[in-house]
């Protein structure tokens, strides 16, 4: 593949699609289709019975439609559009079941799904903010200018935030991140991964089979491009995911050793296997930082993606066979069923050889090749030539994490998950083709004829068959498939012929498989196996259950902690708040009115006591108007007599008393009385005054004179 | 002198209200032909607002009523701005009277409906078109009045307190637009107050007083701002969601807090002028106020069990993702700001008119009543499940669109306050994954052991009526969302020319 084919639609969805055909598009378009091509004749016979086939294989195909243009896209934006696509199509598969644990799972699958979006998005937004772009060609070369200090922001200034400033490095740092939670959502990285042991028991298995084998990569597509596209020599970068990636790798094995349920195994492996490919992918960075070639790495974690995705679809291809024919997931139940059943038996070693790392399967190449990055990395360190550029960092951290003893460890951590694998496959396999059912072990052996039909047979045994073929010829098939996608990693540097089958190579592959066996027989057949009553051994999940990381901090935090704390806040604004400002408002406003209402009226008031006061109201007299009553009284006797003697009858018309006349009258002349009183005296008064002055003048001129 | 054909679309549909207001044609008899007299009426109307923005914008064609004194008067004008308002409007009138005819089957009192919601049509248009600030103003007054009776529909207490408070609310935030009006008038550099791209305040007067001015606008922002359910006065609008359907969906969707959030537009852009308010403490005033709405919104959202209050506070939200894109004052969040805008109608009264067809066909209100209901009504929940994913912004459809033009434009002011913004509308986008997807997940993947399993509920899609509109929303969410690049471009225009 020497030329790119490219596809651009311009406009769609607002900043347009472009697609790519390149090495690594190609061989992940081509295992797309081969593993929908496989699982889809597959769910033939496994959807048989069900009724709502024609939704399922709507959104079957829907799905992929946008994983493969996920894996054609040859900008950030549309990887985007198809990614979240595909993570609403892949939904309705968690949720085809319809149980209350189905629906549970896919609240969980979609929750993940779009909280990992919006995290994406923001990351999204913020990154073709930094850049300026988002077209994979030239965010690499931008985040280089980026992160040497050589380029501002695309509008000229950093952006102010609480009057500091942001550096664009720390911007992208932190749009890496954001991007980083959302593709690892969907990867099923710690402590994202979550979704993935709920998710895959209770989907259909082919549906399960994509999921894990591909879906996830479709996240890892989205890490590879951030680590090896954008963060392509970055230390800081290549730490991080590489410890995400031992993390993960170290706990998926570890619930997959707990595990009794034959599907939550293999989705616990499949976080476990994501763990590796990301190892891979943090250890190219780490060596390129360190001026190193990558190219182990790379083609490690290349061929890993590759590896995992076509083991889990005959794993997983292999578990829909069993729960097809028994609706059962749990080991103790199925127990025995792969007895007398070659097919079956010879899929699913062929799958779990391949996974356990085992010579001559082609997990054991890939495992290999990652073992063999961290072996040098670990090298280049004790030789000091990564030493001289330690980023600035925490400094206290980083030289535990760049000692070459740190290293040694990891590479213990990835020998003993390799055991672990190993552990947690026998003990599948011991359970589905050793083990004998106590009870209904005969109902199994007869089911042994018509448990697949041809149809599943064939294309499950043609999937197995690739397995051992691309493990026994590594130089013909898996070199190849790597030279063509190691450039898409931007691998660099003088690949030296690496010689799979050699005993220091051999060596690593062994000491897992010694590990495992250990495991094996100590810890699942000791500790995690009782007897029962029948005289043989049942498996018991002996996994603390309140330790669920969803259980324990997502869902008390997202369900509970985050809407009744936002709600609460915005409800009591909402009943009281807003409320009680508009009552207080209002009540205000009222006093503040009536006041002024009140104002002047009270100057009025205020008026009429003090300037414009009233005169007082003049006392009754007391009653001297006897003589008015009396004659008042005798002027209606009078009155009536006159009516009787005339014989005038009682028209009806009240008569009105003389009494009230004559009162009027009398105060009349009283009141004439009064004055004529009153002035007499008054007159007499100054008559009075007007004599003494003259006697006093008269005086004073007779003494004076 | 054909600019008269700006005035048909407003007055068309008010005098024709009037007239059918005082017609005997409450009788059953005259139903049919009342329905085929509105629709004709409706789509006349649409296809003649159609031929005055086919016309052209060319310089902006006015078109003067009458003057009430020197400098003030009534007018029409249409510019770019008003003719993407008016043609939303004109393409979702003719389909929501369409939805209502069947959904108000049942009812008393059609004529008295049919009525008001016909000249609603008229104001709505009369908003869209108004040359200047007093045009704007009386429009905007007079839908206030003229949607009252079609709250108070229903005549139960509850509506009459929803009717209530919608008046005092409305009214009450008019006021303090006036205030704006008032003072736009008095700084207003050149002899008219025609609506100018880039503001028409005086530079010299207005700096003067520039303290006082940018207060001023801080009212008369969160005057309008009533109308599009700005945080804290957005307490009508979901007790408004008590009126019939076609109400909810068209006017309190879409006619009624668009117009706010227009006049808004038209106040930030076209009379203060961006280059007076930009970076100055009103901005961030405003631009916060657009942030907390948008976050209060969606958390109420989650809260709400009754289906339609839910979709009114996500109203309270989306609307003010819109003010958030105003409150940018930059030629690209004008573009988002009306993005969102056109997005905002079809999803919303697409997810209104589904509320809808669920309520008439079964009268189940409240989304825990909704279990299975998907599968019962296939293509109501379709087009519900279409404009759900377009909420949340999911890509292929509109709001995706709008939100990435939205958080571009934040990203691209470059203030600090737009990055926080851009959280918030994520945040958001979180919660209405939240409040809309437990509805989709409850109509198509019933809960068994849910406490109210109501199988025996026989439910159908409605009919053709209710149907075809959902679809064509539908539709248009889809389009706008696969090929957004006509739409944007009109809207870059718009926004190169405000800014």
């Amino acid at each position: 593949m020497t030329e790119a084919m490219e596809w651009v639609l311009p406009g769609i969805c607002g900043m347009g699609l472009h697609l790519k055909l390149d090495g690594f598009r190609l061989v992940y378009s081509l295992i797309a289709v081969l593993m929908w091509g496989v699982s889809g004749a597959f769910s033939k016979q496994y959807m048989a019975h069900y009724k709502k086939k024609s939704r399922y294989y709507l959104f079957f195909w829907a799905t992929f439609a946008a994983t493969v243009g996920v894996f054609l896209s040859a900008d950030l934006y549309t990887t985007f559009i198809f990614f979240e696509i595909m993570s609403f199509t892949s939904y309705v598969w968690v949720a085809f079941d319809e149980k209350p644990e189905s629906l549970r799972a896919a609240e969980t699958y979609l929750a993940v799904a779009v909280l990992g979006g919006m995290v994406m998005l923001m990351g999204l937004f913020l990154l073709h903010d930094v850049l300026g772009t988002l077209d994979m060609e030239q965010i690499g070369i931008e985040a280089g200018r980026v992160l040497a200090g050589e380029r501002t922001l695309s509008h000229g200034a950093d952006i102010h935030v609480a009057g500091g400033f942001v550096s664009a490095k720390v911007q992208l740092y932190t749009a890496g991140f954001l991007m980083l939670f959302g593709f690892g959502a969907k990867a099923g990285c710690f402590p994202l991964h979550i979704w993935l042991p709920k998710a895959h028991p209770v989907a259909p298995a082919p549906a399960s089979a994509l999921l894990s084998g591909i879906l996830t990569k479709a996240g890892v597509f989205g890490i590879i491009i951030l680590s090896c596209t954008m963060f392509t020599n970055d230390g800081n970068w290549g730490l991080l995911i590489a410890l995400l990636g031992l993390v993960t790798m170290f706990l998926g094995a570890l619930l997959a050793v707990f595990s009794v349920n034959l599907k939550r195994t293999l989705a616990c492996s499949s976080v476990s296997q994501i763990g590796f490919i990301m190892t891979g992918i943090g250890m190219s960075c780490l060596l390129a930082w360190a001026g190193e070639g990558n190219l182990l790495a790379v083609r490690g974690a290349f061929l890993h993606m590759v590896n995992h995705s076509l083991i889990k679809l005959v794993l997983f291809l292999c578990a829909g066979a069993v729960f097809m024919n028994l609706h059962q997931l749990d080991l103790n139940e199925i127990r025995g069923f792969g007895r007398k059943k070659p097919a079956l038996c010879f899929c699913f070693l062929m799958g779990a050889l391949g996974i356990g790392g085992i010579p001559l399967w082609n997990g054991y190449v890939s495992k290999t090749l990652l073992h063999e990055s961290i072996v040098e990395y670990a090298h280049l360190l004790e030789e000091g030539a990564a030493a001289k550029g330690l980023p600035a960092a925490s400094p206290a951290l980083i030289p535990f994490l760049t000692a070459p003893g740190f290293w040694k460890g990891a590479e213990w951590v990835f020998l003993f998950t390799g055991g672990m694998t190993v552990a947690y496959m026998v003990k599948l396999s011991v359970a589905l083709f050793v083990d004998k059912n106590p009870k209904r072990q005969e109902e199994f052996d007869q089911m042994s004829s018509h448990y697949m039909t041809a149809l599943s047979r064939t294309v499950l045994v043609g999937a197995a068959v690739i397995l051992p073929v691309l493990g026994m010829l590594p130089y013909n098939t898996m070199n190849r498939i790597a030279d063509m996608g190691q450039e898409f990693f931007r691998g660099s540097g003088h690949l030296h012929e690496v010689h799979y089958f050699t005993f220091a190579n051999l060596k690593g592959g062994l000491i897992s498989v010694a590990i495992g066996a250990v495991l094996y027989m100590t810890v699942i057949r000791g500790l995690l196996m009782e007897p029962e009553e029948g005289g043989g051994r049942r498996y018991v999940d002996r996994w603390p259950s309140w330790l669920d990381l969803e259980n324990l901090i997502y869902r008390p935090v997202l369900q509970r902690a985050l809407p009744g704390i936002c709600g609460a806040v915005f409800g009591f604004v909402d009943q009281y708040l807003i409320s009680t400002m508009v009552t207080v408002f209002f009540a205000v406003s009222s006093v503040f009115c009536r006041a002024l209402d009140y104002l002047t009226d009270s100057l009025v008031v205020l008026m009429r006591r003090t300037v414009c006061s009233q005169l007082p109201e003049p006392k009754n007299r007391p009653e001297t108007d006897r003589l008015a009553h009396i004659l008042g009284r005798l002027v209606d006797r009078w009155e009536k007599l006159k009516d009787r003697l005339f014989g005038k009858e009682d028209t009806g018309r009240v008569r009105v008393s003389a009494v009230h006349h004559m009162i009027e009258r009398e105060k009349r002349v009283k009141h004439m009385t009064d004055l004529v009183e009153q002035s007499f005296s008054f007159g007499l008064m100054l008559f009075c005054i007007g004599l003494c002055m003259t006697l006093g003048y008269l005086l004073f001129v007779f003494y004076m004179g | 002198m054909n600019e008269i054909i700006l005035a048909l679309p407003v007055f068309l549909p008010v005098l024709s209200g009037t007239v059918m207001l005082f017609q005997p044609w409450g009788k059953k008899e005259w139903s049919r032909k009342r329905e085929l007299f509105i629709e004709g009426l409706v789509i006349l109307n649409s296809l003649l607002a159609a031929a005055a923005i086919g016309g052209g914008t060319d310089g902006g064609r006015r078109l003067v009523l009458f003057r009430l004194y020197s400098t003030l008067t009534i007018m029409f004008k249409l510019d770019s701005m008003g003719s993407v308002f008016a043609g939303l409007v004109a393409f979702l009138w003719p389909l929501a009277t369409l939805y209502a005819f069947e959904y108000m089957k049942h009812e008393e009192r059609k004529n008295t409906f049919f009525a008001f919601y016909t000249m609603t049509y008229g104001i709505t248009m009369g908003i869209a078109l108004a040359g200047n600030l007093v045009t704007l103003y009386l429009f905007y007054e007079m839908l206030t009045l003229v949607t009252l009776p079609l709250v108070l529909f229903p005549l139960t207490t509850e509506a009459v307190r929803a009717g209530r408070s919608y008046l005092y609310y409305s009214i009450g935030g008019a006021a303090f637009a006036f205030i704006g009006l008032v003072f736009v008038l008095g700084f207003s550099s050149v002899g008219t107050t025609e609506f100018m791209a880039g503001g028409m305040l005086d530079p010299g007067k207005a700096m003067e007083n520039r303290n006082t001015l940018l207060f001023v606008y801080v009212l008369a922002f969160f005057g309008f701002g009533v109308k599009a359910a700005l945080f804290p006065c957005y307490r009508w609008l979901p007790k408004a969601a008590v009126a019939p359907t076609p109400v909810t969906a068209l006017l309190h969707a879409v006619a009624v807090v668009k117009s706010g959030a227009f006049a808004i537009l038209r106040l930030t852009f076209f009379s203060f002028g961006t280059g007076f308010l930009r970076g100055t403490w009103a901005q961030w005033v405003v631009m916060a106020a657009a942030m907390i709405t948008i976050a209060f919104g969606s958390t109420m959202a989650v809260r709400e069990v009754h289906w339609k209050r839910r979709l009114a506070y996500s109203t309270v939200s989306n609307l003010s993702y819109i003010l958030f894109g105003a409150t940018l004052m930059t030629p690209f969040g004008l573009a988002a700001a009306l993005s969102h805008l056109v997005a905002h109608a079809f999803m919303k009264i697409c997810a209104f008119f589904c509320a809808g067809a669920v309520m008439h066909q079964s009268g189940k209100i409240y989304i825990y009543e909704l279990d299975g209901m998907g599968k019962k009504m296939p293509v109501t929940f379709g087009c519900l499940l279409i404009s759900s994913l377009s909420l949340m912004g999911v890509p292929l459809f509109a709001g995706f669109i709008s939100k990435w033009n939205l958080a571009s434009a934040a990203f691209d002011s470059g203030s600090g306050l737009g990055l926080a913004g851009v959280a918030v509308i994520l945040y958001s986008a979180l919660m209405t994954g939240i409040y809309m997807m437990t509805v989709i997940v409850r109509a198509f993947f019933p809960s068994l052991t849910g406490k109210t399993a109501t199988a025996a509920l026989e439910a159908t899609d409605p009919g053709w009526m209710m149907t075809v509109p959902l679809v064509i929303f539908a539709a248009a969410i889809l389009l706008i969302g696969l090929h957004p690049a006509p739409l944007m471009r009109l809207l870059t225009m718009i926004g190169g020319e405000a800014g």
